[in-house]
């Protein structure tokens, strides 16, 4: 707070403006203006919530429970059940964090305590760079050169795991590079930035004190790091998980190239899938009737669940933010 | 409250490797880059002789999607239009029959591609009214397949439904080695590429299985099948043949145009008359001549009798509103589809399609003219 | 602060000293774990799309057969231009307003934190609803255009911008707007005048982002502007097309000369989103006032 000394009386004050009811008339307007724009976002959510769930509702009605259990999509009969979607939609979001997260806390690590001073800025470029990337793009690169680059890959790891019991059935071959694994590939490419980003947030939060204490006491950088770092980011980094999960559920376009478009419930992680959002992208420019509507309700299911999941995580986030 | 101003170096420290970094990639970019100039041109266009009456310049858009199975046609019809009526602007999106039929339907484009028929019980849904099936061309559907030592494949009704049913789903299976003696076949699996979404393609495909090859094809015909697990799915006719070209071991059925334009290798099929056909545009045309035309102008191709006859040979049709409600845009398709069911015609074996026999071309112009334009 | 923990020589048992060493190593193979596919995406964006990458191909109309090869994407660069152009129109002035409502007016009032709420969720809402919804709401009344496209792309961006827009007058001191009030200014006035100006890097430099997320997009444009081959300038009237869609068509096709239209296509996108960011970066961190 500055404080003003001065040794000449201050010079009068121009006097208040007249407090007419022309000026106080724009001043509300104003306020209702930016009142109504606040009130479209309830209001478009709103619509979209309606119109989605009126759309979907003649497909799960006429499903009934069978929508969410069955595993069979059919719409030549007209049977839809989207269990073997959501089953994709989750496998690929899981490889994709299985891949993601480990790499992305190591690279908030070296971001917020591991790296030389010189070489902070350009790393963090780096994540900047894999954020700017679009998912089209992604997609594209994963379906004209990953897909048949890492064929051969994956032969070598089905023949590496083929003797051993579980992994053989993970990673059975042979495969023609589209499938599950290969969609959590690009998947986690896409949500590395994210959670490197709140994790490191998270890290950098760890008050100096706390670190020093345990450098004080002998620590190495890593005892340091597991002492001081890890319990005090943890439900951080639980958040920041989760909300990497979330985006890789709703991620459409780079998903649908790469995924094999075959919708089944398979353990071979090399085989092809379909998931909720690929399959509304693949199919719903020629549906009508029942199955325009059972596609919209996938949409539905994919917004509830995506939901739940961005607001476990903010909950979390936010619960940490507490801890300091 | 208290500002810093940065020092004013130091301000720009931060812009100068990223900004240097992206002036260096678009100028590497840029001076990289090249025309590729070699476009191709199908040949024979202009040069045929015009059978369509002078029309006066129309100026519309015509918006329309549909199947990917004639989208190589459309596209070459669609450039060579343009010379014709520099006015008008075809758009085709593709997309598959489905897509042309649901959207049709819904009123967002001005006429459909599609191969496969619409349901009776899907007429009324049609927003504007009745519609029209006027029939552009033919093809055959070839089975093509990803073997590189394995020049000519050569496989029978029975044996194609249940590759494509996954009971054979190895090469060298008895059944295929049957067929083709003296060559050898790998013992890799079979890989089923079909399509993902809603085709015409699809449709004539399983109708032939059914009809060729009943007691073995189980999943029925549609414009969308179960298809067993462990296969893959492409989007449009050229998203088959893209999972073919790039998987050894894999088979997919994909237009002829596509397949060659692809490179890929296509299989002989024995057609009902015994023998075995290759996909050619020949073996397409002595299937069409057979086929009896209803009075709608939809026809069925599919497992002809004839002794040069290809089984899987697929008709194709625009769909179009009879009673149009946009003058110009009336015109405007009129005038597209006569050019055609005329030039078309002649430019259709440049990009391998067969052109329809002269009966049905004329019934199919007749058909066009019967469209009504408002406000003439 | 980087703090280097004295390590002195037989201070530190070998198996602890290897276990540091081992994280450590680990640390440095993750950040090599993300830039080698990000090199692997960028060498072939560089190689294969500045093969094709001339002024030409941004400005000739695009090849109305996928077989055929040459330049360009000219329609889809106008396209991508316009349409992400007309969302930003929407989205920005609507999501500063709304940002403005929920801190300058609602504060901690439960409207406010219903908005904020709200706008959370719409900010988890898959880019394939908000295009499946415009189809729903406006395609098959209207038809597809560029407008519809934009709308569901405005709908995308609102969420980043009311957000990234609160972050920023959050920041605003308080003295700033105290100080207003003390001369006599009614709110709106002090709004408009002190607080949006003092926040503004920050709100520009969110609606950048939104903008480059936005204009790499593709799903909210699949059902909603259609394909053309040509420009069209008219974003009312007619299908229309953009580089995101482009690519997405071309991916799933073998020909050649579409593949090589698509890597352009990609680089151009590229291009663009890192610059918006770039551009956004440096206008957060140039003029942000602390």
């Amino acid at each position: 707070m500055s404080t003003l000394t001065t040794t000449e009386p201050p010079p009068p004050l121009a006097p208040p403006p007249a407090l007419g009811r022309r000026s106080s008339l724009g001043d509300r307007a104003f306020r209702v203006g930016a009142l109504a724009c606040g009130l479209t976002v309830l209001a478009i959510l709103a619509l979209i919530a309606v119109a989605t769930t009126r759309e979907a509702w003649p497909a799960v009605s006429d499903q009934g429970l069978s929508f969410f259990t069955s595993r069979r999509w059919a719409p030549s009969v007209e049977i839809y059940g989207s269990l073997a979607f959501v089953y994709g939609t989750m496998v690929t979001a899981l490889i994709g964090l299985a891949l993601a997260v480990p790499v992305s806390v190591g690279i908030a690590l070296f971001l917020s305590d591991v790296a030389p001073r010189r070489l902070r800025r350009p790393v963090g470029a780096l994540v900047d760079l894999l954020a700017a990337v679009p998912s089209v793009v992604y997609g594209f690169w994963g379906v004209t050169v990953l897909a048949p680059a890492i064929v051969p890959v994956y032969d070598l790891i089905s023949d590496l795991t083929s003797p051993i019991p579980v992994l053989s059935t993970l990673f059975a071959g042979p495969s023609t590079g589209r499938g599950l694994f290969t969609a959590g590939i690009i998947l986690a490419l896409m949500i590395t930035p994210i959670i490197t980003s709140i994790t490191r947030e998270v890290f950098d939060t760890v008050p100096g004190a706390q670190k020093e204490a345990a450098y004080a006491l002998g620590a190495t950088r890593w005892e340091m790091i597991r002492a001081a770092i890890f319990p005090h980011s943890r439900a951080g980094m639980v958040g920041a998980v989760m909300l990497g999960l979330g985006r890789a559920m709703g991620e459409t376009i780079a998903a649908a190239l790469v995924i094999g478009s075959s919708p089944q419930i398979t353990a071979n992680l090399f085989a092809s899938g379909d998931s909720m959002a690929a399959v509304i992208a693949n199919q719903f420019g020629e549906a009508g009737g029942l199955h325009r509507s059972a596609l919209i309700g996938l949409g539905v299911q994919l917004f509830l669940l995506t939901i739940v999941v961005n607001m476990a995580a903010r909950v979390i986030v936010a619960r940490s933010g507490k801890y300091r | 409250m208290t500002t810093h101003e940065p020092h004013p170096r130091r301000r720009f420290a931060g812009l100068a490797s990223p900004v240097a970094a992206l002036v260096a990639l678009a100028m590497v970019a840029t001076a990289c880059g090249t025309d590729e100039t070699d476009e191709a041109t199908p040949d024979g266009a202009g040069q045929n002789t015009v059978t369509t009456v002078r029309e006066d310049p129309i100026n519309a858009t015509l918006n329309a999607s549909g199947a990917t199975f004639p989208k190589a046609f459309y596209d070459m019809a669609i450039d060579a239009y343009r010379r014709v009526q520099p006015g008008v602007t075809v758009n085709y999106a593709g997309g598959g029959s489905g897509q042309g039929r649901n959207q049709l339907r819904d009123g967002v484009v001005d006429f459909a591609g599609s191969d496969g028929i619409v349901r009776e019980e899907d007429k009324a849904s049609y927003r504007g009214g009745e519609f029209l099936y006027v029939p552009t061309v033919a093809a055959p559907i070839t089975i093509s397949y990803n073997l590189p030592d394995v020049r000519d494949l050569q496989l029978d009704a029975d044996t194609i439904a249940r590759i494509f049913q996954r009971q054979i789903t190895k090469w060298d299976h008895p059944t295929i080695t049957a067929l083709n003696a003296g060559v050898r076949l790998p013992s890799s699996d079979i890989t089923v590429a079909h399509r993902s979404d809603g085709s015409g393609t699809t449709e004539q495909f399983t109708r032939y299985l059914d009809a060729a090859a009943p007691g073995v094809w189980t999943l029925r015909f549609g414009s969308t099948v179960e298809w067993p697990s462990g296969t893959q799915a492409g989007n449009g006719n050229q998203g088959v043949a893209q999972i073919v070209r790039s998987t050894a071991g894999a088979v997919g059925y994909v237009d002829l145009s596509d397949a060659l334009a692809v490179g890929l290798q296509v299989a002989r099929v024995k057609n009902k008359a015994g023998r075995l056909v290759g996909p050619t545009l020949e073996a397409a045309s002595a299937a069409l001549a057979g086929a009896r035309v209803n009075a709608d102008l939809t026809y069925n191709p599919l497992n002809a009798d004839g002794a040069d006859a290809y089984p899987i040979t697929a008709p194709t049709w625009i769909l179009v509103y009879k009673n149009q409600t946009d003058r110009n845009k009336a015109l405007a398709v009129k005038s597209f589809l006569r050019f055609v069911l005329t030039t078309g015609q002649t430019l259709a074996r440049d990009v391998d399609y067969a052109a329809l026999a002269p009966s049905l071309q004329e019934r199919a112009l007749a058909q066009v003219e019967s469209i009504v334009v408002p406000g003439a | 602060m980087s703090l280097q923990p004295a390590v002195l020589g037989s201070g530190i048992s070998r198996g602890r000293r290897a276990r540091n060493r081992a994280a450590v190593v680990l640390v440095y193979l993750a950040v090599v774990a993300a830039a080698v596919p990000l090199g692997f995406v960028m060498a072939y964006l560089i190689e294969q799309g500045g093969r094709v990458l001339t002024f030409n191909f941004l400005t000739r109309d695009i090849p109305v057969s996928a077989r055929t090869r040459g330049p360009g994407m000219g329609p889809a660069v106008v396209g991508t231009l316009l349409i992400t152009g007309a969302a930003t129109a929407m989205a920005v002035p609507l999501g500063v307003l709304a940002a403005v409502y929920v801190n300058e007016y609602g504060k901690k009032n439960r409207l406010a934190a219903v908005i904020r709420f709200l706008a959370d969720v719409m900010a988890g809402v898959p880019s394939i609803v908000m295009g499946l919804f415009i189809y729903t709401v406006w395609v098959l009344r209207f038809g597809f255009s560029g407008f519809a496209g934009a709308l569901a792309l405005g709908c995308l961006m609102l969420p980043i911008v009311i957000r990234s827009s609160e972050t920023a007058l959050l920041l605003v001191p308080n003295d700033l707007r105290e100080a207003s009030t003390a001369l006599g200014a009614r709110p709106s006035r002090t709004i408009l005048t002190v607080v949006i100006p003092a926040a503004l890097p920050g709100i520009v430099s969110g609606a950048l982002l939104a903008v480059a997320r936005a204009a790499g997009e593709t799903a909210p444009l699949l059902f909603t502007i259609g394909v053309v081959t040509t420009t069209n300038l008219n974003l009312f009237d007619g299908t229309n097309t953009a580089l995101s869609t482009q690519i997405f068509g071309n991916a799933t096709q073998p020909f050649p000369g579409g593949i090589s239209r698509a890597w352009g296509a990609a680089l151009t996108l590229v291009l663009l989103v890192f610059v918006l960011t770039a551009i956004a970066r440096v206008i957060a961190r140039r003029f942000t006032v602390r």
